[in-house]
């Protein structure tokens, strides 16, 4: 794709996310007609259809969409970073890096106040990180010791988080769903708590892009072309962990995003990075506003977490991926 | 070795017998083992301590072999059931069972007293069958790929544990801390029944290992080079995923996904082991039962009162095992 069909399928893309947030308005219990919608949208009246559009489903969908944004960049920069398409704050352990302190802090340090959990998040998620990359050698080894490097950080970190829960009692019920994955009752506080990590991320990765780019070739590649490997390696590794830090604490894990948006911004065909960049984090915030969007309309008046509904759509492509061969980019042995 | 490994044995057995929360003098274990002791000794050492054993003992037989058997067919030193999808599976089954009882067998009450917790080893079992199944399917079509039936199994296990702690979240209410005290992977309470759950799987699985001992031998190779040695490839492949899942689940169903014995004892096996099969594969069951045996003591003496649940502990202690296996290895 050129530059100009880029920016145009990240408008579409950006306009879909924007209709998925409009129909996140309309649906719900109390399913509002459009006009109704718009009217309260604009005109904010006080009355209970304004309450529900303001303060309940606005803010939840635009933090679903910002999460969601995060959650792809860094899917992206992970990726790029090992050159290990399996890589994605799930798989590298990331996500449950950060979820476990989160939680231990929650129950045995109640008095830390929330504000400090993505700092909390975020040492966690990079400590987690730096022992999976350690176990594959920088993520650059076969795509398989970084997937159960991972996995294995993430079985023990889980292990604890489950015994602590265990221990935990009646408080384990919001905790479990926090855990789950998802955007219930989240509100515009969540959204600006969660937004200034989000934007750092992506800004971050937008203004690095030439830098991560040339990590796409390689480490010999890349200190060839004078890039300094020690300074920048942990820099970019910090840089992906910053917008999941702001997610976890928000929205919990939720699975496969940070995988999948990557994987279809590429088979778009961008050219530059900065493309590829801004398309994962479009598609990111379309996939789960549209996942939160499933999350709570299947089981009305019920909610499913939507860590459900983005395994259920992460998975398969994982699976394609796997299937299709796309492994060898990092070097398929047997 | 053998006799180093006997000792050991019985030496841990006898300290989950003679060891334990409640405090009981040497000679009434002695006297309750003998047929005699104080009524409570007995109920202490007869119905809690030696079904909780039992049932570790052939658990502990259950993962290690499973993870033996898998290891060697995928080729794979990190294969284990909790990485394939089987752990998964069956937690997702078993909380599918405890969240629709109330529906199924006392519709309107939400109490936990009648919940038929003695079907948990079979709802297990039938969910690990089943995520086996399903992942022996898509490597099946992948044409058994060793690196690709593992990336299927932490595919599989991830969607699998997602949807099953989206449920708990959502439906559990009462029953998140039976669920909870089941996904951390415990002895806790474990009878005989549990034990007899088990035995049945525990020697299918030792009857098989003769029929399975060539084909074995002969599956650590490539799949041109096996069947060249007239190995019916596909076929033997098959029946040991079948026989290392059916181990898997099981255990899985009657303790909980107790995360990393399979992974850890083969190693620990062949590294003592050596080049020598046999003995490799005799050591596998050895250690299994012995370190499940060991785990869940720890877990019971460290955590008194509120024990620590034996997945925690082996969790914990395999991990830091495993990451430098997997630098080291691969």
């Amino acid at each position: 794709m050129s530059p100009r069909q880029s920016s145009l399928a990240i408008r579409l893309i950006i306009i879909a996310a924007l209709l998925a947030v409009m129909l996140g308005l309309l649906v719900g219990a109390k399913t509002l007609s459009i006009e109704t919608a718009m009217r309260v949208l604009l005109s904010p009246d006080g009355k209970i259809d304004s309450i529900l559009v303001w303060t309940l489903r606005l803010p939840r969908s635009l933090t679903a969409a910002a999460g969601g944004a995060g959650l792809a960049v860094s899917g992206y920069v992970l990726q790029t970073l090992t050159r290990n398409p399996l890589a994605d704050p799930g798989i590298t352990g990331v996500t449950s890096g950060a979820v476990a302190p989160i939680v231990c802090c929650f129950v045995f340090m109640p008095l830390i106040s929330p504000a400090y959990y993505p700092f909390i998040g975020l040492a966690g998620g990079l400590a987690a990180a730096a022992v999976t990359f350690w176990v594959s050698r920088g993520g650059q080894g076969r795509p398989l010791q970084l997937a159960l490097g991972g996995v294995s950080v993430s079985l023990f970190l889980g292990a604890i988080t489950t015994y602590v829960l265990l221990r935990t009692g009646p408080q384990s019920a919001s905790l479990l769903f926090w855990l789950a994955g998802g955007f219930q009752g989240r509100s515009w506080s969540h959204l600006f708590y969660m937004l200034p990590w989000t934007i750092a991320g992506v800004v971050g990765a937008l203004l690095l892009r030439r830098i991560i780019g040339m990590f796409m070739l390689s480490d010999h590649a890349a200190a060839g072309m004078g890039l300094q490997l020690s300074l920048w390696k942990p820099l970019i590794l910090i840089l992906a962990v910053i917008p999941v830090a702001g997610v976890a604490p928000v929205a919990g894990p939720v699975a496969f995003v940070g995988l999948a948006a990557p994987h279809i911004a590429r088979l778009l065909k961008p050219r530059g990075t900065g493309w590829e960049i801004g398309l994962s984090a479009a598609l990111g915030a379309l996939i789960v506003t549209v996942s939160d969007l499933l999350a709570r309309s299947i089981a009305i008046p019920r909610e499913l977490p939507v860590g459900i509904v983005t395994a259920l759509i992460g998975g398969p492509v994982f699976i394609y991926l796997v299937q299709r061969g796309r492994l060898s980019l990092a070097g398929e042995t047997r | 070795m053998a006799a180093a490994l006997a000792v050991l044995g019985v030496l841990s057995l006898a300290a989950a017998i003679f060891l334990g929360v409640a405090d009981i003098p040497m000679a009434d274990v002695v006297a309750v083992l003998t047929g005699g002791g104080s009524v409570e000794a007995r109920l202490i050492i007869l119905d809690i301590r030696l079904p909780r054993i039992a049932t570790g003992i052939l658990a502990g037989i259950h993962f290690s072999l499973a993870g033996y058997l898998l290891q060697t067919i995928t080729r794979n030193p990190l294969a284990d059931p909790s990485l394939m999808g089987v752990s998964q599976g069956a937690t997702l089954s078993v909380t599918i069972f405890l969240l629709f009882t109330v529906y199924i067998f006392e519709p309107g009450s939400n109490t936990l007293a009648e919940l038929p917790v003695a079907w948990l080893p079979t709802a297990g079992l039938a969910g690990g069958l089943l995520a086996g199944g399903v992942i022996y399917l898509l490597a099946f079509r992948l044409g058994l790929s060793a690196l690709r039936i593992t990336l299927c199994g932490v595919a599989v296990g991830a969607v699998l544990h997602a949807v099953a702690i989206g449920l708990i979240a959502g439906w559990g209410s009462a029953r998140i801390e039976i669920i909870l005290e089941w996904l951390s992977g415990s002895l806790y309470a474990r009878s005989w029944d549990h034990a007899l759950f088990l035995l049945p799987f525990t020697i299918a699985g030792l009857v098989t290992l003769p029929v399975l001992y060539r084909p074995l031998m002969l599956l650590q190779f490539d799949a041109p080079v096996a069947r060249s040695f007239g190995l019916a490839y596909k076929r033997q492949f098959s029946l040991v995923l079948i026989v290392s899942s059916a181990l898997a689940a099981s255990a899985v169903g009657a303790v909980g996904p107790v995360v990393f014995v399979g992974l850890i004892v083969p190693h620990l096996a062949r590294f003592l082991a050596g080049p020598n099969f046999t003995l490799s594969l005799v050591l596998t069951i050895v250690l299994g039962a012995v370190i499940v045996t060991l785990g869940d003591l720890i877990g019971r003496l460290l955590g008194q009162a509120e024990e620590i649940p034996i997945g925690v502990v082996t969790a914990v202690f395999g991990v830091p095992l495993l990451l430098a296996l997997l630098r080291k290895t691969m």
